[in-house]
């Protein structure tokens, strides 16, 4: 485990009542895994008791950006701002229920001019759950 | 690979990437007006590119490439 609870928000812009990562498993090369505890209280979660759709989307979002945020940390920079610029072909196979520990990962697939190109894929107990491919601008650090 | 492979591949990738008909390709057409290449759709070229023929085009060597024919041959030559 790289990160953990209050460790991951040194990674990422969000905090709390949208915080849609709770840790930062492993991370390697251009791809990591993250994981996302689903509380009762998750931000996403709707009158049936489970997470909408775009719970998943900010979860993927906020994944890249932890991994965006460790990747400038172990270069000694400051988590970069990143900002979703495209989500295409996302795949929702189950909503996420409360008690459901998911977990993704990102792969970053290329990058032009600070727009990277990203692909994920979240489980729960190896079932999938989403999986799309997204756009993330990174606002240069300064 | 052959030239005429590589040709036949670039532009059968390229058309189901950027949707658009095949026969809009041709080695003298203008890459970026006709895929509509923008900042967010430049990725997507590289990332193409990458995924069928393992080659990786910088974007600093992007810019260099116009014509399709530009591209057939940066692939051949990288490949």
């Amino acid at each position: 485990m790289l990160y953990e609870a209050e460790e991951v928000l040194g990674l990422i812009p969000q905090r709390e009542p949208v915080v849609m990562v709770s840790r930062l498993i492993d991370a390697s090369g251009n791809r990591c895994h993250t994981g996302l505890s689903v509380t009762a209280d998750n931000y996403f979660i709707e009158d049936d008791g489970l997470m909408a759709e775009t719970g998943l989307i900010e979860h993927i979002a906020q994944s890249a950006s932890a991994f965006a945020g460790h990747r400038y940390r172990m270069q000694s920079l400051p988590a970069p701002i990143g900002y979703i610029g495209e989500v295409r072909k996302f795949h929702c196979y189950r909503r996420p229920a409360i008690g459901d520990e998911l977990q993704t990962e990102i792969i970053f697939e290329a990058e032009a001019e600070g727009v990277t190109l990203m692909s994920a894929t979240t489980s729960c107990n190896g079932e999938a759950v989403a999986d799309t491919k997204m756009k993330i601008f990174v606002e240069p650090v300064r | 690979m052959t030239r005429e492979e590589i040709v036949s591949k670039v532009n059968a990738v390229l058309a189901e990437e950027f949707e658009v008909e095949e026969s809009v390709i041709s080695p003298d057409a203008d890459i970026r007006k006709t895929l509509e290449l923008d900042s967010l759709r430049l990725v997507d070229l590289i990332s193409a590119i990458q995924v069928a023929f393992g080659v990786k085009v910088t974007t600093e060597e992007l810019h260099l490439l116009t014509k399709f024919s530009d591209l057939y041959d940066y692939i051949e030559k990288n490949l």
